[in-house]
């Protein structure tokens, strides 16, 4: 997990307090975010890491961690030729 | 989707190869008001022109739910083309329910292979427009049919026409018959220039023949029973579900214009109202699916096809959908705004849509239906909802 995708995972975690760090495999419902929420998340992270986050994964599978989301962000980088 | 079709391909294989060809005329078809010769061309090939054919007349074998689920993928991509193909299964519909034997082996195996295209002649021009006439001797029935709007008409290689009866039969006695384009003399006239709907090339057409007398579809005078049991119920699924394909196109489009990261920090995304709006959007198209899916197990129980509640859900689903289909699309617009919405050359195309649906509570009036609704509720006062 890169150091953008994290920064911009915390911004969207709402129970997650400053400073204490993300554990890859809490589940991010319980650090607060929402479905509701979950495209603005996609918004900034395709902004930001300049992915585009395909279809297929916009599912409660990928958002069901960090480390799941961070695979979902690499994958879609990957198919474009990206390091992340 | 349930169909057990003739050959290896799915249908969802053969839909989406030729919903590749029919997007890429859509434009042009629509630019021209002309109709969509290449587009109906890939249709026949594909065996979708039988979807409806029986498999023992080497069709496709479809029901309901598949004529809804190609419809609505057709839409998608052009609704003046799924609008052609959705009125050709209505006829095949009748031909199959009601048809003679002998007229089914003639005309369902040539639409299976993809060689018949029917449209429908059912739009009267005031009086006097229709004559059948048997001519014993001859052992044939004359036909002679002036029709102010025939959809494709010029292009369809056979014609389910409404006729009134036999002279000697009273005047609400009309009578359904096939005609094949070769048996008859086409006279075009009028010209074709709409608002929307522009590649299903409706012209005024008069038709004359000669046809075999196995040729009338149901039972001879009673063309009312053909439409309760089967046109109506069918023709509004169809109808209903290309316009909802249409508009689930139009949000289709739109998502992923709101979900590229070109475009969309222009348009807000994450404002309040577009979410409300996006929201109502997605609201409408489930209500519109909801009761379609109702209407199409309502259409399958033959039994219960002419209940006072039935026949007020399929009569509402083409009026509801025919409003609520071109709203979405108006929402979208304002979703959208000007340079994707508004704009001619906009590769969302909203505009094309919204005149297309434009067309829809005109097609086969909303204001007749509500009339014959408001007529049968009055009648129902339990008030019997499909629940």
């Amino acid at each position: 997990m890169n150091d953008t995708f994290i920064a911009v995972l915390r911004r969207h975690l709402t129970y997650l307090a400053v400073g204490t760090p993300l554990d890859p495999d809490a589940a991010l419902k319980s650090l607060g975010l929402d479905s509701m929420r979950a495209v603005d998340l996609v918004f900034d992270l395709e902004d930001e890491l300049g992915v585009v986050l395909p279809d297929e994964a916009m599912n409660a599978a990928t958002f069901a961690t960090a480390r799941d989301l961070w695979g979902a962000v690499s994958a879609a980088g990957a198919s474009v030729g990206m390091r992340l | 989707m349930s169909t057990a079709v003739a050959s290896p391909a799915t249908l969802g294989g053969r839909t989406g190869d030729v919903v590749a060809v029919i997007r890429e005329h859509a434009a042009a078809i629509d630019e021209a008001a002309s109709f969509p010769i290449d587009s109906l061309q890939a249709l026949r090939d594909s065996g979708l022109m039988g979807l409806l054919v029986p498999a023992r007349y080497g069709g496709l074998d479809g029901d309901l739910h598949d004529l809804v689920a190609v419809s609505v993928e057709l839409a998608g991509a052009c609704l003046s083309t799924a609008m052609i193909w959705a009125m050709h299964c209505q006829q095949v519909a009748g031909i199959v329910a009601f048809g003679s034997p002998a007229l089914r082996e003639r005309v369902l195996r040539q639409v299976a292979r993809g060689e018949v295209y029917i449209a429908s002649v059912t739009t009267e021009r005031g009086k006097g427009g229709h004559l059948l006439t048997a001519d014993q001797a001859m052992d044939h029935l004359h036909v002679h049919r002036d029709a102010p709007i025939v959809t494709g008409g010029e292009y369809a290689d056979g014609f389910l026409i409404t006729m009134r009866d036999l002279p000697e039969a009273p005047p609400n006695a009309v009578s359904l018959v096939y005609a094949p384009r070769s048996a008859l003399v086409l006279r075009s006239n009028g010209s074709w220039n709409p608002m929307g709907m522009r590649g299903t090339h409706s012209v005024g057409l008069v038709l004359e023949g000669d046809i075999e007398p196995d040729a009338i579809v149901g039972p001879p005078g009673d063309f009312k029973t053909v439409a309760v049991t089967t046109f109506a119920p069918v023709g509004h699924i169809a109808w209903a579900a290309c316009w909802l394909g249409a508009a689930r196109g139009a949000l289709r489009d739109v998502l992923r214009l709101l979900r590229s990261s070109a475009d969309r920090g222009s348009l807000a995304p994450e404002s309040e109202l577009l979410r409300h709006r996006i929201a109502r959007v997605r609201m409408e198209l489930d209500v519109m699916a909801a009761l379609l899916a109702r209407c199409v197990t309502d259409a399958a129980d033959t039994e219960r096809i002419e209940d006072i509640p039935v026949q007020l859900r399929l009569n509402a689903l083409k009026v509801y959908v025919a409003e609520h289909s071109l709203r979405v699309v108006d929402t979208l617009i304002e979703v959208v705004g000007l340079r994707h919405g508004y704009l001619r050359d906009s590769p969302l195309r909203l505009e094309r849509v919204f005149r297309d649906l434009r067309s829809a509570s005109l097609n086969y009036a909303n204001d007749r239906l509500l009339a014959a609704n408001g007529g049968l509720a009055l009648l129902d006062q339990g008030v019997h909802l499909a629940l």
